[in-house]
């Protein structure tokens, strides 16, 4: 953990003052101005709201995108992982099509067909289902991340030993049960990892939402620029940087820390 | 729910989706001649462990790969605009701004793919075997010598299929040139929409196109890759 620690140290402070010493080199005398105004806007940037009554728009926006994208994406990628890994031509050669196309296909784009692809709104069951932008923004993320935990789901079962699979078939385990109940609690481990790049990379994609028009913190940002003057708009984008550098490096440095605890155990 | 192509047949269409592809092509080339530049630099001042150097470059990998790509093409648009650097045209005389959305998206994408471009290729070096890099200096190589005639061509290959993902990803990432008004492919879909009203089916022809552009890179790649393959170092 220690050399991780370092990394941690050293990334927080030295990103917080290029950060900072950016800024003031834009900004000059009026840097003390610029910040004024900063903090005046953090809860409407962090929370959507002026004085942190609700938790509805900005960066809270975000972070609910995320984790509700990655959660159908968890759910959807590990089917389609089993799929991949199938037995049957039949659903293993589409899976492997469909996890191909969703992994190269850009996310801007995959969010605009989202835009115009799913209705305004359904009626199921009796009741009215209305896609609000930020479901919309939902579903646009969780498709493409969707490829990628089913690639990180294929990998992690191909990192445990083969020799797995042959005791527990001749124990009578079937297939399925052999990976529920052998293989994916081993390979859990190789996941933990990847997964955690995975959704890393899945919240600095939710800074795409902006085009579907929900409440995130990059439109929260526009909408500052627009009332405060473009004046501002270099200081704003800075601390949207920070914010996002703030919550995803942690993360990466616990990702780290994990593979390496993973490789030392092997 | 039908879908309808047939204005793909009109002529102004196809130059605009035409027009796009191009850029968007030159967008990702230019990004990746920045990116190979940004990854091999910074890894050989890791790798080399150059003094006072080192912080840095590990402070500028961390910056730019923890943060939204899109955030940092903002912000260079509007900070390199708020700074307000021109040039002066020498056939017209006017001034026109120096960086432009498109400087701007290529420094993007360069920057950011660059940063995890520096990380891939420094595994790749540490993928080395330590017996031929030991080799080279018992064979009377300096470090540098040793660093640039076999550490650097032996790592590169190992991190062929990493950065084969990182160049997906860059031209995936190109796509957001549309959001300061350069014009890419996704700049000629928002038009034709706009005339159209067919948004579904301009999204889906935009979808595959930039799928057939991806695979297109992989392959390229791949050649590349056999193309300068050495036995017994990697795939």
């Amino acid at each position: 953990m220690n050399a991780e620690l370092k990394l941690f140290a050293l990334g927080t402070v030295g990103v917080t003052l290029v950060l900072a010493a950016l800024l003031v080199t834009v900004y000059g005398a009026e840097t003390g101005r610029v910040l004024q105004a900063l903090a005046a806007r953090t809860p409407l940037l962090l929370s959507g709201s002026p004085d942190f009554s609700r938790f509805e728009g900005g960066f809270a926006a975000n972070i609910v995108i995320s984790i509700w994208a990655m959660a159908i994406a968890a759910v959807a990628g590990t089917a389609l992982g089993v799929g991949m890994i199938s037995q049957s031509f039949l659903i293993r050669t589409p899976s492997v099509l469909v996890m191909n196309v969703l992994r190269n296909s850009p996310w801007l784009v995959v969010l605009y067909a989202m835009l115009y692809l799913l209705p305004f709104e359904i009626e199921a069951f009796g009741s009215v289902f209305s896609f609000s932008p930020m479901i919309k923004a939902i579903i646009g993320l969780a498709l493409p991340v969707t490829a990628n935990v089913a690639e990180v789901f294929r990998g992690g079962v191909e990192a445990v030993p083969t020799g797995q699979w042959e005791s527990a078939r001749s124990l009578g385990y079937r297939r399925l049960q052999i990976l529920r109940r052998v293989v994916v609690p081993q390979a859990i481990q190789f996941m933990t990892p990847n997964l955690m790049t995975t959704y890393a990379m899945l919240f600095i994609g939710t800074s795409l939402v902006v085009v579907t028009g929900a409440d995130d913190v990059l439109s929260v940002a526009r909408t500052v620029i627009a009332s405060d003057g473009a004046h501002y708009a270099t200081a704003i984008y800075l601390y949207v940087l920070f914010l996002f550098f703030i919550f995803c490096f942690p993360i990466a440095i616990l990702t780290r820390w994990l593979e390496q605890r993973v490789r030392v155990r092997q | 729910m039908t879908l309808d192509f047939s204005w793909l047949l009109d002529p102004l269409y196809q130059k605009w989706l035409l027009r796009g592809i191009g850029t968007t092509m030159l967008l990702s080339l230019l990004g990746m001649v920045l990116m190979f530049v940004i990854g091999i630099a910074g890894a050989a001042l890791l790798h080399l462990k150059v003094r006072f150097l080192q912080s840095p470059v590990t402070i500028f990998v961390e910056l730019f790969r923890n943060t939204p790509p899109l955030v940092q093409l903002f912000f260079l648009y509007f900070m390199l605009s708020e700074i307000g650097l021109t040039l002066t045209d020498p056939v017209t005389g006017g001034r026109i701004p120096l960086f432009t959305g498109f400087t701007c998206v290529v420094l993007s994408l360069g920057l950011y793919n660059g940063a995890i471009a520096v990380e891939i290729i420094r595994s790749g070096l540490l993928a080395v075997p330590a017996q031929t890099v030991e080799g080279a200096r018992s064979l009377g190589y300096s470090r540098l010598q040793t660093f640039r005639y076999v550490e650097l061509p032996i790592g590169l290959r190992m991190s062929i299929p990493p950065m084969t993902s990182n160049i997906v990803s860059l031209i995936k990432t190109s796509s957001q040139a549309v959001l300061v008004a350069v014009a890419d492919i996704m700049y000629g879909a928002t038009q034709i929409m706009l005339e159209t009203f067919r948004n579904l089916e301009v999204m889906l022809l935009i979808w595959v196109i930039y799928l057939a552009i991806a695979s297109l890179a992989v392959l390229v790649v791949r050649r590349i890759a056999a193309a300068f393959r050495i036995p017994g170092y990697g795939s």
